[in-house]
């Protein structure tokens, strides 16, 4: 890319604040930076239409804790795209980010050609993508009919296409929980969910409105052990599994199908800033941030499902706001600010922690953590250790899922190199 | 004689397992705020549940318009209500929020639109 | 009923590499493929290895053609543009009872005519391969890698240009023998032709059943792999093997960097009773990933995005203790038909230099006169991601499609997956696009682009996207419409 002969040939653009993405969290942080003063922000996105994933998801549910009103997929991205377009926000439709580096230079290209964008600040909003059928390595044959949960719904929802009749579901994320109801109301013949916890993976409200208003069994601590048929698929092996997951012998069941979706989990989508030499978390998959969600490249910033994957679409908005934000004021005061200090405090997930955001503090005062547990745990409280000393405990309101918890801290000071570790006691 | 039922709230993404006397309506456990309350009770009394699905439009720029009942609708009445959704077509363009159907079923709620399809070229 | 002077049954690396050797020549050639496009079965489902010739016995037909196979690839390679490397291979002794057999592979080797073999101690190929545990290696340099399917979509679609016809979805039902030439039936009716070659892989006794008593039997063997994601191309650069397990008949677990950046784990190796039984098992994958890790200690579970297998044709039986070598012979009772036999490993290998042996026997009944015109360059399925920025400016320039991209994991644009849709051969499915453009083989595996890939059918090709397959025609991806 930065080979000479080839600069001539690239659209060069300039920018405060570029997004790439422009799901939800892309579009509101970047009305966010706009609201915060940036004063060209663009949105970058690889797609012909403007939301990411929203626009599929004609279900409702959106909005209930950020706006204290239930919305449907279409109806909550419509609300942030008209303000966005208020706010004079460019969206660059069909344009595949290729590729950025720590210059703030994002190299892309769109049916216009190649282009290189300079920005004062980055925001990776990419979202992220669904696991499949190798990430768990099922064994059996290869046949058609083997969807992610969200390929499925991509079809019926946007291209009246119907994936099939005779469904099984393995996995009970939330996007499984909803395929399983949407299915059943077009007329397909729902088998049931398989997970292979203990437990529902998806959010209560889910389980209930969506398997049991319609009588969709959810069969808990199962899994597939093996996909069948030659062609199309036309059944599935399922057997118990024990408390280490490993299926148990004898358990064996055959469900007759033509069709499995794979709700099994969701990945961020990090290419571009592994490439780019941000430093990423193993245990979110996402950029290690900072509490302006900053990443490890001064001027990059992330939100959304890139970021962490998120229970909903309100948590996220919330916290890409913050993003937004603090990218306007980067793009403002000039690449200098808010430069990670040499004081900062690393921080750890302890005992019972999935893991928890941000990964690194560079200031006193009040935080925002978010953060998930190993598994539901109720009744707990939770300490935050700066260097083995407690400087706050909080009792978990709800923690009978694995949902993302959000606790603020109050951060005193602290010597340079401070580690603090969050612990789950039981 | 047990009249204690438990029932998951959906209003929001806690989802709190609420105990409630399904005779006298008495909240035994579990709501975290009002609207929980008021939730267990009509659960008991006539569940009721907001319908989201999609109907057919022509000469859109897609094929599908997405829909809900713009108020909860009885849960034994989802499936009639589908029915009528799966025989409904539409020409577009179509905004957000249009009224498709009113007063589906004498249940006192429309059928509306959640996106706008335009007219495809 | 059209009459062909060659009729080739089976479209796998072994006919494809025929029909375009033949296709050099005056001939009416037909080429008859059972699936729905071209490298349908074992020539998909491989290591994709351009072996050296160190495994195969002296003398044998597989050291012959391996060795000479090896050769051809350079140029073969250069003329269909499609990707080789030629990584060498360590073949790995864990313990001192492995290392005397590494001394005899390079025996092996030095009498099949295999160069620059050469003995060397565990800190030179830590050098090399830092990754790797062994106690010495033998490192074989003339070992290379390719991808199998594109080579034998090449070798098929060049060959069609050069007037071959190519007939998919084709089963080939009865053939008689007339006079002086063979009457084939078909699902697509019945055709004539004076020669047939039986190149129909695991299929290849139906064939010979339909003439003649066979004297052979087919033993199906079933080879599983493990693919890992493109972030752990790092482990290793060239190909890693075990020593043979000679009683096994087969070469072992080996890690294999494939040409895309991805590594492959296996295959392993179980006589199954089905010629078309792919499944992958549970046990199998857990001995591949175990074996992997005696070897690469670093390797994680979670690094596997795909697993698959292909199935070996072997005729003789897993007790049998003579040189399993492949057969290639004029039938006796039937002349004309040419049978080609148990070509399992180094099958793809030896294919160029089999073709050139296919020929040598026609020539010896029929004179054959070479064409002047014969158009020996195939570059239909140039990528995007391999171009220089100058050269994607000027794609873009002149067709904008070339700066949309579907899928993003491969970086391939709208104007690849029309090119892969627009193929020679007519193969319209979900997979045809992916072994010619590289969409959907990702680590998504297609979760976002085959949305746009079905668009395309649609718009592009008016094909009716309710009915388009993943590959054979029976396996639909779709049931019909939503609402109608």
């Amino acid at each position: 890319m930065e080979k000479l002969g080839c600069e001539k040939k690239l659209i060069n653009v300039t920018n405060d604040v570029s997004v790439i993405g422009s799901g939800p969290a892309g579009i509101v942080a970047g009305i966010s930076a706009r609201e915060f003063g940036a004063k060209k922000v663009i949105i970058i996105d690889r797609n012909n239409w403007i939301g990411g994933i929203l626009p599929q998801c004609i279900h409702d549910g959106f909005g209930i804790e950020e706006m204290g009103i239930s919305l449907t997929g279409p109806e909550y991205i419509d609300k942030y795209v008209e303000k966005a377009k208020n706010l004079g926000i460019t969206v660059m439709k069909e344009t595949t980010v290729l590729k950025i580096n720590n210059e703030l230079e994002i190299f892309a290209v769109s049916r216009k050609g190649l282009m290189k964008i300079k920005s004062k600040s980055i925001i990776l909003a990419m979202g992220c993508r669904e696991k499949t059928r190798g990430n768990l390595i099922i064994p059996g044959d290869r046949p058609s009919g083997i969807y992610t949960a969200g390929l499925a719904q991509t079809f019926i929802n946007l291209y009246n296409i119907m994936p099939g009749k005779n469904i099984v579901i393995l996995g009970s994320g939330d996007v499984g929980l909803i395929m399983a109801r949407r299915l059943k109301i077009e007329g397909a013949n729902v088998k049931g969910v398989i997970e292979i916890l203990p437990y529902p993976n998806g959010l209560p409200r889910n389980v209930v409105q969506c398997l049991k208003d319609y009588n969709i069994p959810l069969l808990l601590s199962h899994t597939i052990t093996s996909i069948e048929g030659k062609d199309r698929i036309n059944k599935v092996i399922i057997s118990k599994v024990d408390k280490n997951k490993k299926p148990i012998p004898d358990t064996e069941k055959i469900i007759k199908c033509d069709t499995l979706l794979l709700s099994v989990g969701l990945i961020p989508e990090n290419e571009i800033s592994r490439n780019a030499g941000i430093i990423l978390d193993d245990s979110t998959g996402g950029p290690l941030v900072n509490q302006y969600y900053r990443t490890t490249i001064p001027g990059i910033y992330a939100c959304g499902n890139c970021l962490q994957v998120y229970d909903t679409v309100d948590l996220l908005s919330i916290h890409a706001k913050i993003a937004g934000k603090q990218s306007a004021k980067n793009a403002i005061k000039g690449k200098n600010h808010n430069n990670y200090a040499e004081k900062n405090i690393i921080v750890k997930p302890g005992t019972g922690i999935k893991y928890i955001i941000p990964q690194m503090i560079n200031k006193t005062g009040i935080i925002d953590f978010s953060f998930r547990l190993e598994k539901p745990n109720k009744f707990s409280k939770i300490s935050f250790e700066l260097n083995k000393n407690e400087i706050f405990r909080g009792n978990l309101k709800y923690s009978n899922s694995t949902g993302i918890i959000n606790m603020k801290v109050k951060i005193p000071n602290y010597s340079p190199k401070s580690i603090l570790e969050v612990i789950l006691n039981e | 004689m047990n009249d204690e039922t438990k029932i998951t709230c959906i209003l929001c993404p806690i989802g709190c397992e609420i105990r409630i006397n399904k005779k006298n309506l008495f909240i035994i456990e579990g709501a975290k705020c009002e609207k929980g309350i008021e939730y267990s009770k009509n659960e008991v009394l006539d569940p009721k549940r907001i319908l989201t699905s999609s109907i057919l439009i022509k000469n859109g720029i897609l094929p599908l318009i997405s829909v809900k009942t713009n108020k909860p609708i009885p849960k034994d009445k989802l499936f009639n209500i589908l029915e009528i959704l799966k025989k409904t077509s539409v020409n577009a363009p179509v905004e957000m929020g249009e009224k498709i159907i009113r007063n589906i079923l004498n249940t006192g709620s429309d059928i509306i639109a959640t996106k706008t399809v335009k007219k495809s070229k | 009923m059209r009459k062909f002077q060659i009729a080739i049954i089976g479209g796998g690396v072994i006919g494809s590499a025929i029909a375009r050797e033949l296709s050099k020549y005056f001939l009416d050639i037909i080429v008859f493929e059972k699936g729905s496009d071209v490298a349908s079965s074992t020539s998909k489902a491989n290591s994709g290895v351009i072996h050296s010739g160190i495994n195969s016995p002296p003398k044998s037909l597989k050291a012959r053609f391996c060795v000479e196979g090896n050769r051809i690839f350079h140029q073969l390679a250069k003329e269909l543009s499609v990707p080789i490397k030629w990584t060498g291979k360590y073949v790995i002794a864990k313990n001192e009872e492995e290392e005397k057999e590494l001394v005899k592979l390079k025996d092996i080797g030095i009498k099949n005519k295999v160069m620059g073999l050469r003995l060397i101690e565990t800190d030179e190929v830590n050098f090399n391969e830092p990754n790797i545990k062994c106690k010495s290696a033998l490192w074989v340099p003339s070992a290379g890698i390719t991808l199998p399917y594109q080579l034998t979509i090449a070798l098929a679609e060049n060959s069609v240009m050069n007037g071959v016809k190519f007939l998919l979805e084709t089963i080939v039902i009865d053939i008689k023998k007339n006079n002086n030439y063979f009457e084939i039936k078909t699902n697509k009716g019945i055709f004539k032709s004076d020669f047939i070659i039986n190149a129909a892989g695991l299929n290849c006794i139906d064939i010979v059943k339909m003439l003649e008593e066979p004297d052979f039997r087919v033993y199906p063997c079933r080879g599983e792999y493990l693919v890992l994601d493109k972030k752990y191309a790092f482990l290793i650069k060239s190909l890693i093997y075990q020593i043979p397990q000679e009683k096994f008949g087969f070469l072992g677990v080996h890690i294999t960097p494939t040409v895309d950046g991805n590594i492959l784990l296996g295959p392993t190796s179980e006589y199954i009773a089905e010629i078309n039984d792919t499944r992958t098992t549970k046990q199998k994958i857990n001995i591949l990933l175990k074996e992997a890790k005696e070897i690469i200690p670093i390797i994680k579970d979670k690094a596997v995005i795909n697993a698959y297998s292909g199935i070996r044709c072997k005729i003789y039986p897993p007790e049998y203790d003579g040189i399993s070598d492949f057969r290639i012979e004029n039938s006796r009772v039937n002349p004309g038909l040419i049978n080609l036999l148990g070509i399992e490993s180094p099958g793809l290998t030896a294919a160029p230099a089999i073709a050139k042996e296919v020929v040598k026997i026609i020539s010896k009944n029929i004179v054959l006169s070479k064409k002047t015109k014969f158009v020996s360059k195939y570059d239909k399925y140039i990528k995007f991601s391999d171009m220089t920025n100058e050269r994607k400016s000027k794609m873009i320039n002149k067709n904008a499609s070339w700066g949309r991209i579907i899928c993003r994991c491969e970086n391939v644009t709208e104007a690849e997956v029309i090119n892969a849709l627009s193929n020679p051969l007519g193969a319209k499915t979900l997979s045809s696009i992916k072994y010619r453009c590289r969409a959907g083989m990702g680590r998504c595996q297609g979760g976002f682009c085959t949305q746009h890939i079905v668009r395309i059918m649609g718009e592009e090709f008016n094909l009716d996207i309710t009915k388009i397959n993943l590959k054979s025609n029976k396996s639909n991806l779709f049931i019909g419409k939503t609402r109608v």
